[in-house]
Formats: C-alpha cells, structure tokens, sequence
C-alpha cells in the first residue's frame, strides 16, 4: 500500500468532507460507506496520482479487455471532449448502479432519479447508441451484436438477427429502436435487481 | 355403499355427468377385481404359481382328465396385473376431473385424488379384504418419487434458482431446523404437562418427539409442485417455495437417522450433534456431487449418440435413475442427487440430441412425474383408510397448531434477516404466500411408516397425526391458495415467451454489469458468473458437445430454436411460408413474421397483372381443358386451378410437372400453326417452373399473378382463343422481362447453404412451449 492505513483514514476523512462540500448531490445518492469505497478504488485506478483518471487507467484493467464492451462501457465515462474523469463524475455516473430504492419517495427531484431503473436503461441505452441521435439504427444494433458475438458468427447470420430484432422491437416503423420501445422490449427483465450492485447501497 | 347417484336428466347425460357415471363404473371395478386379487395371499399365490407345472408333471401318472378349454389363472399375471390396474385407475381419474369443468376449478387435484383414494380403500375394506399395503417406503421411495423429482430437476429454471439459491438455502436448511425444533420440543412439554391425568403421553420422550418434529417439518415437493402449479404465481415465491422443498431433504435425512439412531439410546451427546452437522454436510454435498458426476457421464454419452438417435432418452433416464440409487446407496441426499444431475446435464444433452429426442425426454418425464404424482395421492388416501389409527385429539390438535404456528414464525424471522441481504426485498404478501405454501406431503407419510414399531410404540399415534397434517395442509392451504391469491393480488406468472431483443439486450446487460464491477473492483454476482460461463465455454462445451455446435454461440442457438418455432407454427397454421432457397433476400433463415406484412419480395412484384375481363377468359379456357384431372386434384380453389400446395406437396409437384411437360408439348404444337414466333422453351414461366425444387413455391397466390405465369394455354390449336392468348402470352413474357424480373435461381450455393442449415435445424433440440426452456446455460 502507497500508505500507512491511518493516515489513509485522515485523508479520506478529508476527502468526505470536500465531497459533502462540493458536491452535495452524491451524497444524496449514495451511501458514505460506498463512497469511501470508491475513493479507495479511484485511487488505486488513478495511477500517477493526479486525482484524474484517464482513459488509459481503465483500460489497463485486463478484464476489461476480454469484455467485448468494453471499450464502450469506457468511453461511456469519457464522453466525447472530455479526457479526464475526476472523483464526482466518477461517483455520478457509478451511481446509475445502486439499488433502485422504491419505498423511499423522492419528493422535489424534477427528473427521475439515476438510480432509478429509466435511469439505468438511460444508461444502457447510450452504450447502444454510439452517435447519440437518441435510437439504435440497424447499424449500431449490428455493431454490438458483432462484438458480443464475434467473429465466430457469420455476417448473414448477424444481419438476420439485427433484422429480426428491430422487425420485434420498431414498433413505430422508423427502422430504429428508440428508448421507449427499448424499455418495452425489456419490461419482463427486472432491471433494478439485474443493473444493480450491492455495495453501493 | 357411498353412492353418489346416477343422475337422472332427461336430456340424456351431458359429459360431466358421463365423466362421474365413469369415475363410479371404475370405483366399482376396482372395488371388485383388487379384493380378489388381494384375496390370493402371498404365500398362496407361490405354490400357485407352481401348481400349473407341477400339474402338468403329475399329470401324466394321473388318469387323464378332459383337456381344459378355457383356464383362469389369475395368479399367474397377479402383480403385474394390479399395478396395471391402479396406474390406469390413476390416468382415468385425472381425465374425468378435466370433464368435470367446476370441480377442477375449485378443488385442487390432489384433494380430489386424496378422496378417490379413500373411496377405494373404503371400498376394499367393505368388500371384506385386506387393503394391499400400497404406500410401502419401498415403493414409495424407488418407484414413486424419482419420476417427480426428475422431473422438477431437469426443468428446473436455473436462473431464477441461482439468483436466488441463499435465500432458499436459508428456507431450507434453518428454517426446517427450527420447525423441527420448534415443533419437536414444545411438543415433549405439551406432553409433559398433564400430571392429573396421567395419559399415553407422558411415555413419549424427547427424542421420539424430536424425531417426530424432523418428520413432520419438512415441505414436500409433491403437495407444492400438485398446488403451486394450478395458481400459476410469479417465478420467484415459486422457485422459493420449490426450491426448499427440494432442498431441505437433505436435512430431513439427517435429523430423521440422527433421531432414529439415539432414540433407542435416549441420550445425545454433543459429539452427536457436531457429527450430525458433518454428516448433514457430507449428505448435501455428497448428493450434489454424485448427481453432477452422473450427469457429466450422461452429458458425455450423448455426445456420441448420433448414430442411434432412438435410444438417446433412455440414457437420460437410466443416468438419472442410477444417480438416485447410488446416493440412496450412501444414505446421501437422493433428491439433491436428481436435482443436480438433471440441472448439470440438461444443456449439454439439450445440444447433442435430435429434436425428437428432447420431445420424448419431456413427454416421457412429464407422464411419468404425472402418473406417481396421482398415484401418490391416491395410495395416500388407501393408506389412511387401511392404517390403525391412534387417534389422540392433544397431539394431534397441538401438532396441527404448532406446525402452522412453527411455519409463520420461521418465514416471518428468516425474511427479516434475509431482507438485508437481498437486492429485491420479500414484502409481506410474499411471505404470507411463502408460509401458507409450506404443504407437508407423501414423504413425511413415508418417513413415519419406516419407523419400526419396536422402537417407538407410538408409531400409530405419529401416523394419525401426520395424516392428519397433511389433510389439513393439502384440503384446507391446498384450497383456499387460489381464493387468496386473488384476494391479495399476488403477481402471476407471466405467460409471454421471451423475445430475441430481451435476449440481445440481457446478454449486453450482463457484459455491462461485469464491467462496470471490474471498474468498481467488486467480486459480486456477475463477476462469477461471467468465471464460470468462461470456464464452461472454453473448457467444458468442448468435451461434452458433440462437433461444431460447441463453438455456437448462446445468442445463435437461441435465435435457431426461436425461428424453428415461429416455422412450425407458421406451417401449423397454414400461413404462406416460403422456405429460404425460393426467396432473394439476404436473410439466411426464414423471415417470418406473421404480424407484419413480409418484406416484398421481387418474385411477386414481377408477375403482371391482367385485366379482369382477360382473366375470367383464360380462366374459362383452362378450366375447360383441365377437366380430365379435376378429380385428380384435391382442393379446388376458385383462383386457381393448381391444387391448394399445402396438401400433400410432392405429389402435386408431381401433377404439376406432368402438367408442365404437356404444356411445352402443346406449345411446340403450337408453334407449328403459328407464325408468331413462339416463346422460347427456356421461356421464363419454363424456367420458373424448372425452379421448384421445393413443392412450396407454389404459393396459393391470386389469380392474376399465376395464371398467366403458369397455367398458359392448354387450348387445342383449333380454339379460337388461342391465338389471342399467345399474344397475351408473349405480351406477358415481355412484361415480365421489361421489369426484370429476377429468373436465375438464388445461387446454387445458396441453396445448398441454406437447406444444410435447415437440415442442422432440423436436428436441433426442438421448440418448448415452456419460456424458462428457452435460456442458454447460466444466462
């Protein structure tokens, strides 16, 4: 470890308070305990210590490599123009994943809340739609089945399914899958258990 | 003699009450046949069985009797015979509570069974004979069971198993203590306080009390799967319920020989208890782990087996069974053996084996676990009317009470635990639905008739109150669930079948999940079981998949068996199907889409179309001259004069061959009296119909696309139509050529390409009604 385990505490007790100071709406989000934990994870990625992560940080994670998304899932946290990522953004977009809390109501938020699951299907939907015009094309659908199947399936077979699955889903014939008929197409999966990770509660 | 009475409409007898005049006919036979069967005593029927030989020796030193014409040697066939006579008793029952439309709707199954089988015992016994001991553990336990577990565990919905397997680990394992427990020890104190009336209670110790306590608290899968399976509830309070039914046997073997074993001696030792947990664990695991061997076996048998397609389900079977018996061999969990054998080998066996072969397997499965399940029930009922019974209205009321008292308190104080743990929380309704479907069943009867009456002299009082138990939990929570349900607005299962997109979009979702826990550095869920669909993908799909079906990636064989099953549907209800080789377009499977118009294919648009007066003209023309085959054709379709394809395809595409070879024929003759030149024989319409290599591209299409296309005249030269027609004819070839029509066959190579993945397809595990079927191993 780069440091002793108590001055370790004092710097993240430090760090806790310029988070609640600075940025207040995370601190809505997610827990304490979860954020010290990715303080913790944040820096282990930011390897030279610049308290920016940069692309090159997470891409070094080799399970990540094997992904066949992950290279969208990174530049989902570099948006384009942007290339570095500091702690609040990280957090902010790592909140997407905390679990859907339904029995608390949120009064006076105006948009529905990351956490929430239009807000991890927001989420999902973006790693889709790569130029961002807001739907899948055929293209970007048959994009992302080439990575996730590879090269072990046929171009035929590729565009078939591509076809099939916009043929299911386009229920307004524009030849795209928008958001809406996204989320319809996926209204028997549980979204809150399937897109959540625990700790960040 | 119960008699429900003949009912006397004099409307004559509509089909409900023909299924009850059934149901007494069969009482009445049964009631007649078994008593008499029961008659002929087992050491009577030994000597029997050999009087005949022994007869025939005798007989030659014996003076010559007449030659017997007709014989009735019923002991000979005797045991085969009965348990003929009581599975078909079973089957017959089943179908006439589905003609008696209200009462399956109110009664659940295994009530109505339960009752069928009192009336037959009650039968028997007034018929004066002894009631054949039927519910033997024996027979119970090796013949009876394994169909039904089998069944549970090779359809067992994994996903929804695993997402949830601590929380039902947590039903199964403490919970059941605790209801034994529980139930056991407050039990022994009911018993204990009654100085002033010193009854046949006070004898009764701990330990038989706490053996009994073990017997009664475990959930039994039969009763839950028999009731659970007509409400129709949403997938996770059922794999809850079901799943700890499942696996809280391995704890009821443990407690039930621990208790037995020490009951003799009275006394346990905390060594005992400390051995008890080891051996609890050995049993659990032991059972899982002979099963996954079995199945592994079974999964690599299959592997070789396509080459003798027909026996491939017997493997299935016969590996199961051997799981079963080889962990009963070890006192290891049985069930525990067949739930993982059947969940290990299912998705390899499903890739290796013919379509056929996976209908069998299920069909064969679903029958079996059908039949034990009624027989089940059924001997229940004898057994109840057989049995001596020891009625003691304390313990069996206290049982009664505790029982339930025990269930509430331990789902209730479990859930509260579990809830911190779990991402979707258990609500109240769960709960309740959680502990009101905790039935008790055959298996704890079973349990309470192995005890031996040396050892605990209250075996009849335990009887008695099991029964009693599983009545009430069968009769009164097997009945009153549905209302309930209702009432609470419990959330049902959702019947729709899963899309190609929810597929898509769940693959992507869990690639997103994994990475999104590898940025967070969080071991969680969908960071095993990306492990372990790695693993099985590089090492284990190697060894136990036969050829190229290894390499396939989950997505493709979901989208193979979603088209499959969209093709035979189609065809099943006679929509227009074209296969692949006949269509132009670059998708390599069928395109079916029964609710959406199809893509427009070229082949269409290209036949012309005749104006109306030309076609009812051409159509006058050549039914005339089709009149000689008409009897010959089997449809007769107004637009058009070609038998409807559907029908028997090769042998019209027979007819229509023999016809095209008189057409080029006439045409040739034509030629000779026209001077126009005539339309080459390689003519498109020739050409089209050389194309069909398939009798389904001759699609019932209107009139005014095919009639000209094919059925061109067959006027004799003299009709005076004729040359009108050739115009017409050359006028429609040219046309059809002016809009390009596209006449080459869709390459040869295409063709092959596509009938061999057809063909692949076709020898693919085939289409399952049932959704959960559908999802690749560990989704």
């Amino acid at each position: 470890m780069r440091r002793s385990s108590c001055r370790k505490q004092d710097e993240v007790l430090i760090d806790r308070l310029e988070i609640y100071q600075m940025f207040p709406v995370i601190c809505v989000s997610v827990s304490t305990a979860a954020i010290i934990r990715l303080h913790e994870r944040f820096e282990f990625l930011d390897k030279d210590q610049t308290g920016q992560l940069r692309p090159e940080d997470l891409s070094t994670l080799p399970k990540l490599d094997f992904n066949p998304i992950g290279d969208r899932i990174i530049s989902a946290f570099f948006p384009p123009g942007k290339e570095t990522l500091d702690f609040a953004s990280f957090v902010r977009i790592l909140a997407h994943f905390r679990p859907t809390d339904k029995n608390h109501a949120r009064g006076g938020v105006l948009q529905a809340p990351a956490s929430s699951s239009t807000g991890k299907l927001k989420f999902a939907f973006q790693l889709y739609d790569q130029d961002g015009d807001g739907k899948i094309s055929r293209a970007e659908l048959f994009q992302a089945l080439r990575a996730m199947l590879g090269l072990r399936v046929t171009e035929e077979q590729l565009e078939s399914i591509a076809e099939r699955a916009i043929q299911e889903a386009d229920l307004d014939r524009d030849d795209a899958i928008s958001f809406d008929e996204f989320r319809k197409s996926l209204e028997k999966v549980d979204i809150d258990h399937k897109m959540s990770i625990r700790f960040l509660r | 003699m119960p008699s429900r009475g003949a009912p006397h409409s004099p409307a004559g007898q509509g089909l409900p009450e023909r299924g009850l005049l059934l149901l007494m006919v069969l009482l009445f036979l049964q009631g007649s046949v078994l008593p008499f069967g029961a008659a002929s005593s087992p050491d009577v029927s030994q000597p029997a069985g050999l009087n005949p030989h022994k007869v025939a020796d005798v007989g030659h030193n014996v003076t010559k009797k007449a030659f017997p014409v007709l014989i009735f040697d019923y002991q000979h066939i005797q045991a085969p015979f009965e348990i003929s006579l009581w599975v078909l008793l079973a089957s017959l029952m089943k179908l006439g509570f589905h003609l008696i439309p209200r009462l399956s709707s109110i009664v659940p199954e295994s009530c109505l069974l339960i009752v069928v089988g009192l009336l037959v015992g009650g039968l028997i016994k007034l018929a004066g004979e002894d009631v054949p001991p039927v519910l033997d553990s024996r027979l119970f336990f090796l013949c009876l069971l394994p169909p039904i577990i089998l069944d549970a565990g090779y359809f067992l919905p994994i996903r929804p198993f695993m997402e949830n397997l601590g929380t039902i680990l947590m039903f199964a394992v403490v919970g059941t203590l605790w209801n034994a427990f529980f139930v056991g020890g407050l039990l022994y104190a009911v018993c204990q306080i009654q100085p002033n009336n010193p009854s046949v209670l006070h004898q009764l110790e701990l330990l038989p009390c706490l053996l009994f306590g073990s017997i009664i608290s475990a959930v039994d899968p039969v009763a839950v799967l028999a009731v659970f399976e007509e409400i129709h509830i949403n997938e996770l309070l059922h794999i809850l319920v079901f799943g700890e039914s499942l696996l809280n046997d391995a704890v009821t073997v443990v407690l039930y020989h621990l208790f037995e074993e020490y009951s003799g001696v009275g006394v346990v030792t905390v060594m005992d208890v400390f051995l008890g947990i080891i051996s609890f664990l050995v049993v659990a695991l032991g059972g899982v782990l002979v099963g996954a061997i079995y199945g592994i076996l079974a999964a690599f048998t299959s592997r070789f087996t396509s080459h003798t397609r027909v026996i491939e389900p017997l493997f299935v079977f016969v590996y199961s069974y051997m799981a079963y018996l080889s962990a009963e061999m070890f006192h290891l969990s049985g069930i525990m053996a067949l739930i993982a054998c059947g969940a290990v080998m299912r998705p390899y066996v499903e890739a290796n084996i013919s379509h056929k072969s996976h209908t069998t397997i299920k069909y064969f499965l679903k029958m079996w676990s059908s039949v034990s399940e009624t027989l089940i029930f059924i001997f229940l009922g004898v057994a109840t009317v057989d049995g001596d019974h020891d009625w003691n209205w304390t313990f069996v009321t206290v049982t009664v009470i505790l029982c339930l008292v025990a269930r509430v308190i331990g789902v209730v104080g479990l859930t509260f635990i579990i809830n911190n743990f779990r991402i979707v929380k258990l609500t109240t309704k769960d709960q309740f639905i959680v502990a009101y479907g905790g039935l008790r069943g055959a298996i704890a009867f079973s349990l309470g008739f192995l005890l031996d009456k040396e050892h605990f002299p209250m075996r009849e009082m335990f009887l008695t109150a099991i029964i009693t138990v599983i009545f009430f939990t069968v009769f009164v929570q097997g009945m009153t669930i549905k209302p309930l349900v209702e009432l609470l607005a419990v959330k049902k299962k959702q019947e729709a079948k899963r899309s190609i997109n929810e597929e898509i979009h769940t693959q992507f979702l869990d690639h997103l999940l994994t990475g999104i826990e590898d940025i967070c550095g969080h071991y969680g869920h969908h960071h095993w079981k990306d492990k372990l669909n790695r693993f099985n993908k590089k090492y284990v799909k190697k060894c136990l998949i036969a050829g190229e079906r290894s390499k396939e990636p989950q997505l493709i064989a979901f989208y193979h068996k979603m088209e499959m099953k969209h093709a035979i549907e189609l065809v099943e209800s006679g929509g227009g199907v074209k296969l692949p080789s006949a269509m132009p377009s670059t998708v390599s499977m069928q395109n079916i889409q029964p609710k959406k118009p199809p893509p427009a294919k070229p082949v269409e648009r290209a036949l012309p179309q005749l104006p109306r007066g030309r076609e009812e003209e051409i159509r006058k023309i050549l039914r005339s001259n089709l009149q000689r085959t008409r009897q010959r054709l089997r449809s007769y379709n107004r637009h058009t004069l070609v038998a409807d394809p559907y029908e028997d395809g090769f042998s019209e595409f027979l007819l229509k061959k023999q016809k095209m070879m008189e057409l080029e024929k006439k045409i040739k003759h034509m030629n000779n009296y026209l001077t126009v030149p005539a339309a080459p024989p390689d003519s498109p319409t020739m050409r089209r119909a050389r194309l069909a290599s398939d009798p389904q591209s001759y699609n019932v299409k209107p009139a005014s696309d095919s009639v000209p296309s094919i059925q061109v005249d067959l006027a004799s030269p003299q009709s005076p139509d004729s040359v009108n027609l050739m115009d017409e004819f050359r006028r429609a070839e040219q046309e059809e050529e002016d809009r390009g029509l596209m006449m080459r066959p869709p390459g040869d190579g295409h063709a092959a390409k596509d009938q061999q993945k057809l063909m692949r397809c076709l020898s693919d595990p085939g289409p399952s009604p049932d959704e959960d079927e559908d999802e690749p191993f560990l989704p």
